[in-house]
């Protein structure tokens, strides 16, 4: 489903070219739950915005369904891969509803307007992580925890084949980092996703995902099939 | 609408139809003011929406951002330039000038301070460099004012003060076709909108080009900005506090919904705001920027301490 050939990554500056990682060569198929771990700064967050195409590779290719992300237009690769990031979403009266409603936009006509059908996939989306009693709270008054939970449920609104989340669990504790995951591997063998995600949560990744990717020093990869 | 029509220093009801200053006093005076009010209003508080949906920050507008100030300079400079042309033939040819060089000097604006805020995401940040922005545009104006002529200085003085009474029917014709494009355009931006309240990332993720809508709610914000600020000078309150208001009083997110309100709460705050000028003053026009700043203020205050929770 998603195809690393010699990728090179890291930032494009004016004058120079930073390289963060290289020699990244990966397979990855649909209905995995796939951990990427490593240490701070080593380039996982760098990795994942390159996989989602909002970071262009230094050199290699990013390949999904055999199709190179550069060449794919952002209107469809929006129905292809969503994403979950840490960044708290709050403010502008933007409720539960809102926000996973948000992930039916890429389908919407330009006014916004949520058909039966979207509605219906947005209650089954809150449903699946049992949000529906939240539906019309605000997002400042949730818990982390739901507030992670609101964006992966966005994330299954948007009925993308791949789903990339970095670090969900940084400000969870141990008991919803549990469940987060349960709910991950959940969909993963349910709805044959292929989901990619960073931690530094080391053990809960080996008991969860069904391959761990660790980032190394001098740009190395170990791949290890749990 | 119809008490800003018929209400003033003359009671239009008391004077017979059939006499000629009714059709003077409605038709030249009192119309093009309430129209110009309705556009001035209803354009403000949508780009002042624009504007807090694009920087994700509720304090943004185009006051605050320098944007009106941007515009002010440049109608400065434009005044001087056609001074003269005012009151000769070519009086519309002025007007748009002037209008052109209102609509660039917000473009200006516009264009730095997004691309600051490309490089420094704070939003205490950004309203610091669109006040240091007002400041140093605000001196320039001040330097081109000490320089004109005592007729200019006058004009400037009074325009700065904000007034929708210098609006002529001739005018309209220039207003509102571009007011009113302006806006239509903007409403094929409500799903973008929608989805950059996320944030940029998470916008993009959903197939938005966000260049693309920063450019557009860019153009749009400087055309309808810099067209108002050049018929009734530079307005504050309405651009920051009428989304404001209107997302603590409909509770809603949806651009749809929030341009709609935005636009409709900032013709009648406005249309209001012009009515009580007329009211409160028999022989002279009062500034419309007091009346706005002073009903307008505690009413967002109000509802900023009633509601529970951060919603705007």
């Amino acid at each position: 489903m998603i195809r690393l050939e010699n990728l090179e990554i890291g930032y494009n500056t004016k004058n120079q070219k930073i390289c963060v990682f290289k020699n990244i060569h990966l397979n990855l198929k649909s209905g995995s739950l796939v951990g990427l771990i490593g240490d701070n700064g080593i380039g996982k967050s760098t990795l994942l915005k390159t996989l989602t195409g909002s970071l262009k590779a230094i050199s290699g290719e990013v390949i999904i369904n055999s199709k190179s992300i550069i060449d794919i237009p952002i209107p469809d690769l929006s129905k292809i891969l969503s994403i979950v990031t840490t960044e708290k979403i709050s403010g502008f009266n933007l409720t539960v509803w809102d926000v996973v409603a948000s992930g039916r936009i890429p389908y919407l006509n330009l006014f916004g307007k949520l058909t039966s059908p979207d509605e219906t996939l947005v209650l089954a989306s809150l449903d699946e992580l049992n949000l529906l009693s939240l539906k019309n709270k605000l997002m400042d008054e949730l818990s982390d925890g739901q507030r992670q939970k609101v964006m992966i449920a966005k994330s299954l609104a948007q009925q993308t084949p791949i789903i990339i989340l970095d670090e969900p669990t940084a400000f969870l504790d141990y008991t919803s980092k549990h469940h987060l995951f349960s709910i991950l591997k959940s969909l993963c063998i349910e709805q044959n996703k292929l989901i990619i995600v960073s931690s530094h949560d080391v053990d809960l990744m080996k008991h969860y995902t069904t391959q761990t990717i660790t980032m190394m020093a001098n740009n190395e990869i170990k791949v290890v099939h749990n | 609408m119809m008490c800003d029509l018929f209400f003033g220093s003359i009671n239009l009801f008391t004077v017979p139809t059939s006499d000629p200053l009714f059709a003077t006093i409605l038709y030249d005076i009192r119309l093009p003011k309430t129209i110009t009010s309705i556009m001035a209003g209803s354009g403000l508080a949508l780009s002042g929406l624009l504007m807090q949906s694009l920087f994700r920050n509720p304090l943004a507008g185009p006051y605050v951002l320098g944007i009106s100030s941007g515009s002010s300079l440049f109608v400065a400079i434009a005044t001087m330039l056609v001074s003269s042309a005012q009151f000769s033939p070519i009086y519309m040819v002025g007007k748009s000038i002037i209008s052109l060089f209102s609509v660039i000097g917000a473009l200006f604006v516009t264009f730095t301070i997004l691309l600051i805020s490309r490089k420094n995401k704070s939003n205490v940040i950004l309203l610091l460099i669109g006040l240091m922005f007002g400041q140093i545009l605000g001196a320039l104006q001040g330097f081109i004012e000490y320089i004109s002529n005592p007729n200019d200085l006058k004009t400037f003085v009074i325009w700065g003060m904000g007034q929708v009474g210098n609006t002529t029917r001739d005018d309209l014709w220039l207003m509102i076709p571009i007011c009113v494009t302006t806006v239509a355009a903007s409403f094929f931006f409500v799903k973008s909108l929608n989805a950059i309240l996320l944030n940029e990332q998470y916008a993009q993720n959903l197939g938005i080009n966000i260049q693309r809508l920063k450019m557009a709610i860019i153009i749009i914000t400087a055309i309808l900005v810099g067209i108002i600020t050049a018929f009734c000078g530079p307005i504050a309150f309405i651009g920051m506090s009428t989304p404001i208001a209107t997302r603590l009083l409909f509770k809603t997110s949806h651009h749809l919904h929030q341009m709609t309100f935005c636009i409709l709460m900032g013709a009648c705050v406005m249309v209001t705001a012009d009515l009580i000028c007329q009211l409160l003053s028999s022989s002279i026009m009062l500034p419309i920027n007091t009346i706005t700043t002073l009903i307008g203020s505690p009413i967002v205050l109000y509802l900023l301490f009633k509601s529970k929770i951060n919603m705007i």
